[in-house]
């Protein structure tokens, strides 16, 4: 899932400075799941910002709402009438549902309230790791399912770099090596021969950096 | 603690089987300043921190949770967790510039009265020493 973190207070607060009547709009996709942005996060980001403007002596009128989702049309239909009522609508969704919002809704003034950190899982209740880097060229099938590309520091497609140690990154001894873990997997298995393929260069185009990146699947479309 | 009232109120969030039951005597006993709010909760771990926050947005000058001691949790983990809840909610009043010992956690052996005294003594003297929140 897309995990992100709420910004800071002071910068939220700072963003809504000449805001006299908000929507904090969360979303119950991802950010819910990764307890960010979903509606007890709503209820508790809506109740310290009205406490910081009280504080400020500058009180706000804030309303409180959540999607299912921010990234789909149809979810986002009601707020093209609703929001003309709110100076401006503080969306927790991740980045994709604020550029949506801005998009769909070009009349409303729509302002992150989150920072959106990356596509992780869920290790135990309360901490997240990443996992995938979207990258478009999977190549977890040679790696045992452990992503190089994500969970290398340094991204590195043919083995660890001359900073492993003990099985652990140069850049944080409690941040295991990948390909530590993908050569010890590897050979356990008896797949060791994958690790003497060489990978070639990596094509980093479909990762994004060949342009915004755009899926089209003609079954499905209207 | 007389003049309790007089320097804002104090809302108490108090477990039902071991916190409450110390409340409901004091109460008998004329000895709960009526500045202090008392919320009864079925377990503190019941606690959400948009709770708290509101009990500040209602108007309390201080705000304390008074759950089971650790090992003595009716369910288990129920204190725990409030504690925890409880330091989420200090960390966002540090945020917004907000002193976060307005906001307590306080373990009680069931039945003991003498440490809601001491926790309402306590929330009573660190507010006293702290602008007003709220406007009287």
């Amino acid at each position: 899932m897309i995990i992100a973190e709420q910004k800071p207070l002071d910068e939220i607060l700072e963003m809504i400075s000449g805001v006299e009547r908000l929507l904090v709009l969360g979303c119950r996709g991802c950010v819910a799941v990764c307890s960010t942005g979903g509606d007890k996060e709503v209820g508790v980001l809506a109740s310290a910002l009205r406490l910081g403007r009280n504080k400020a002596g500058k009180p706000i009128k804030i309303d409180e709402e959540t999607y299912v989702r921010q990234c789909d049309p149809e979810y986002l239909e009601p707020l093209k009438q609703d929001g003309e009522n709110y100076d401006a609508v503080l969306s927790m969704a991740c980045g994709v549902g604020v550029n949506f919002i801005a998009d769909r809704c070009p009349d409303i003034n729509v302002l992150p309230a989150l920072d959106t950190s990356f596509y992780g899982a869920n290790l135990s209740s309360g901490e997240w790791a990443e996992m995938c880097a979207g990258c478009g060229a999977c190549v977890l099938h040679l790696t045992g399912g452990l992503c190089p590309v994500a969970r290398c520091a340094k991204s590195l497609s043919n083995g660890p770099c001359g900073g492993s140690v003990g099985g652990s990154c140069e850049i944080n001894k409690d941040l295991p090596c990948i390909w530590h873990q993908i050569c010890e997997k590897l050979t356990g298995r008896n797949q060791d021969q994958l690790l003497r393929e060489i990978v070639p260069i990596r094509d980093w185009r479909p990762s994004g950096h060949g342009g915004p990146r755009r899926r089209i699947r003609e079954d499905l479309l209207p | 603690m007389n003049n309790n009232h007089q320097i804002g109120r104090i809302v108490a969030f108090c477990c039902n089987y071991t916190a409450s039951v110390a409340t409901d005597t004091l109460r008998d006993a004329g000895l709960i300043p009526e500045s202090l709010d008392v919320r009864k909760l079925p377990c503190t771990g019941r606690i959400e921190v948009p709770a708290l926050l509101d009990a500040f947005e209602q108007g309390a000058e201080a705000v304390f949770v008074a759950g089971c001691r650790v090992d003595e949790c009716h369910n288990l983990s129920g204190s725990r967790r409030a504690e925890k809840r409880v330091g989420y909610t200090k960390k966002i009043l540090k945020e917004l510039d907000i002193d976060p010992d307005r906001i307590e956690m306080f373990f009680v052996h069931y039945g003991e009265t003498q440490p809601i005294v001491e926790a309402v003594r306590e929330m009573t003297a660190r507010i006293s020493k702290l602008e007003r929140l709220h406007s009287i």
